[in-house]
This record gives C-alpha cells, sequence and structure tokens, in this order.
C-alpha cells in the first residue's frame, strides 16, 4: 500500500471564480445585488416585492430574479409588480449557482436596475455552500418554522448578516417566541442584525431595509 | 441535499486526473479536505460517492474525509488565525463564528469552505513498490 499526494484543486473553488465574475460584472454596471435565502413558505418574495415598492417610492430602480426548481409564478408577481425580472428554474437542483445566476445575468436589462434581488431556491441548507456573487446576503425564515430554526441551521446563520424574522404577527397564534430566534441568532453571528418583520403589513420593512444598508 | 452533485464533481475530476496521470493498483482509498463552514452531510457525501463509483476504476475505493478548521482574518484590528467557535451545550455541533474574537467586527474567511482531494491510498499489484 502507498499513498500518493494529489490535488487537482478544490472542487468549489470553480464555484468562487464564477461567483466573482458575476460580482464583477454586477459592480461594473453599477447593479447591488442580494442573495435572498430561506425556506420554502418563509416570505421571501413578499419581502422582496414590499422593499421593491418602497425602493422605488425613493427612486431607486430595482429588479428581481425568480429562482426555483420549476414554474414560474415568483416571476409572475415580480412582473406584477412591474420589475424588471426573470426567472431561473434549476430542474431538479436544490440551490442556485454562480454559473446559472452568470447566464441569467446575461440576458437581464442590467441597464435599468440600480438593486437586484435574486430570490433563491426555497430551501435552508444548500443556498449557503454555494455563493452568487452578490453584495450580500439576506436569509428570511418565518415564525410558522418553530423557535429552533437558528439552532437548527447554524452554520447559514453564522455566515449571514441580516435576518429577517418574518410572520410575527402570526407569533402567537404558533407559539414561538421571535426573541428566542434573535438571542440564538446573536450567539452565531454576535455583529449580525436580525429584524421582525410581517411582509403582508409591511411591518419591519423599512429597518429592514436600512438593516441592508439602504 | 447536494452531495451527490458534489460527489460527482469529485469523481468526475478524479477520474480525469487518473486518465492523465494513471497510477498502478487498486485505489482503495481517496483523502479529501472538507471545510468546517460546509453544510455537508459526511455520511451521504460517503453513500454517494460509493454508489456513483460504481462502474469507474474508483469502485469500491472509500472517501477518508478531513475536516479543515475556519480560520479567519479581520481587517479591523489584524487579528489572522482560527475562527472562535461555539461549542455551548444545546447546539448540535460545534458552530464557527465569523466574528473576530479580538475586536467584534465582521471577519473574512481564509479557510473553512474547501473540498478537494489531496491524496491516494492505493494498493499495488506488483511486489516491487514503484517510487513516488
Amino acid at each position: 500500500m502507498h499513498e500518493i499526494r494529489t490535488g487537482f484543486g478544490d472542487i468549489l473553488r470553480r464555484q468562487l471564480e464564477l461567483a466573482e465574475r458575476n460580482y464583477e460584472l454586477l459592480s461594473d454596471r453599477g447593479v447591488r445585488a442580494i442573495n435572498v435565502m430561506g425556506a420554502i413558505g418563509s416570505g421571501k418574495t413578499a419581502l422582496i416585492l414590499q422593499m421593491a415598492q418602497r425602493l422605488r417610492a425613493r427612486g431607486v430602480r430595482v429588479g428581481a430574479i425568480a429562482g426555483d426548481v420549476a414554474g414560474d409564478d415568483d416571476l409572475k408577481r415580480f412582473q406584477a409588480a412591474g420589475l424588471p425580472s426573470a426567472v431561473i428554474n434549476t430542474g431538479d437542483d436544490c440551490h442556485l449557482d454562480a454559473h446559472r445566476v452568470g447566464h441569467a445575468l446575461e440576458d437581464f436589462p442590467l441597464s435599468s436596475v440600480d438593486v437586484l434581488f435574486i430570490e433563491n431556491v426555497g430551501n435552508l441548507v444548500c443556498p449557503a455552500d454555494f455563493p452568487l456573487g452578490t453584495d450580500q446576503d439576506l436569509v428570511v425564515i418565518s415564525v410558522t418554522e418553530g423557535d429552533d430554526m437558528v439552532r437548527k441551521h447554524p452554520k447559514m446563520f453564522a455566515q449571514t448578516d441580516v435576518i429577517a424574522i418574518n410572520k410575527v404577527d402570526l407569533a402567537e397564534i404558533v407559539e414561538v417566541d421571535p426573541q428566542r430566534l434573535v438571542e440564538d441568532y446573536r450567539k452565531v453571528n454576535p455583529h449580525g442584525r436580525a429584524v421582525l418583520t410581517d411582509a403582508k403589513s409591511g411591518r419591519g420593512v423599512e429597518e429592514l431595509l436600512s438593516a441592508l444598508g439602504f | 441535499m447536494h452531495e451527490y452533485s458534489l460527489a460527482h464533481s469529485l469523481l468526475s475530476g478524479l477520474l480525469e486526473h487518473l486518465a492523465a496521470h494513471p497510477v498502478e493498483g487498486r485505489i482503495l482509498k481517496v483523502h479529501i479536505r472538507q471545510g468546517e463552514l460546509l453544510i455537508l452531510s459526511e455520511e451521504a457525501l460517503r453513500e454517494a460517492w460509493r454508489i456513483l463509483a460504481e462502474g469507474t476504476p474508483l469502485a469500491g475505493s472509500e472517501l477518508e474525509i478531513e475536516k479543515v478548521p475556519v480560520r479567519v482574518r479581520c481587517r479591523a484590528c489584524g487579528y489572522q488565525g482560527d475562527a472562535r467557535y461555539l461549542t455551548e451545550e444545546g447546539w448540535h455541533q460545534a458552530i464557527p463564528i465569523l466574528t473576530c474574537p479580538g475586536c467584534g467586527a465582521r471577519v473574512e474567511l481564509l479557510e473553512g469552505k474547501d473540498l478537494a482531494i489531496v491524496g491516494l491510498t492505493v494498493e499495488e499489484d506488483t511486489a516491487e513498490a514503484k517510487p513516488l
């Protein structure tokens, strides 16, 4: 038996290189991009629409890319709101990756947006391992997912600097204390910011925008 | 969930490498380094490898996974070194914290998201072992 030291590079490095290419393209075109991640039904689309509405009122031009395994339901929601938008259908993949986003950016009217929300596939695990080349990450969780969501996905929260805890209007009904989520988040990400939101009424959306630096 | 696609990338990369740099004898182990910030199940990765390697020269080989601790750098105070880990009871694993242990600023990642093949253990058919 013998040992051979080999190595043909990190297989995730390719992802990183593609992400950097996206980042350069976006910054060249003056577009600030935000990767919005979170479980299915956490309220990612609704929050994006709320943020878009407020940003546009301030004169910021907003676009959105919907990432879904299949279908164009979110795309239609973005279109109905008048946002320049596109959809990436991943087939069966559980996450967006820099390669797919790169192709979507090639066809996207980047010159007509200042801010681009990229809504990842509904999934709180896999997207964390695939950088897209965005300026910022945002994770959306809803109180209906339970008060142990941060504990169940600690590494995702450790590397995400802004999170929205959505559907706080339902907290009492589902008997979840949002403060427990906030406290858990503080432990895994002491410098991060957690914002309580209710995307339906718009509560907390201004605060979320300010946490993102708008 | 993405263990299969990553195992597939590792496998096809290694098969390509072996086509260009063949080794004598059966490959018993494939040594990989996995950053501790990756959200990957070791078990699922091994299982995916076992299934995907069938019918290839790597059939029957096993993954030997070495975990790479998270190393960080702070632009605010200049700290460079190991990330602090949260090991409190009630959390199911040690969680790397990306806040500077020195000054509390956000740190940048130096190491901890790697997934790379670093070596092979080979059983030789020939009595004479070939030097590397």
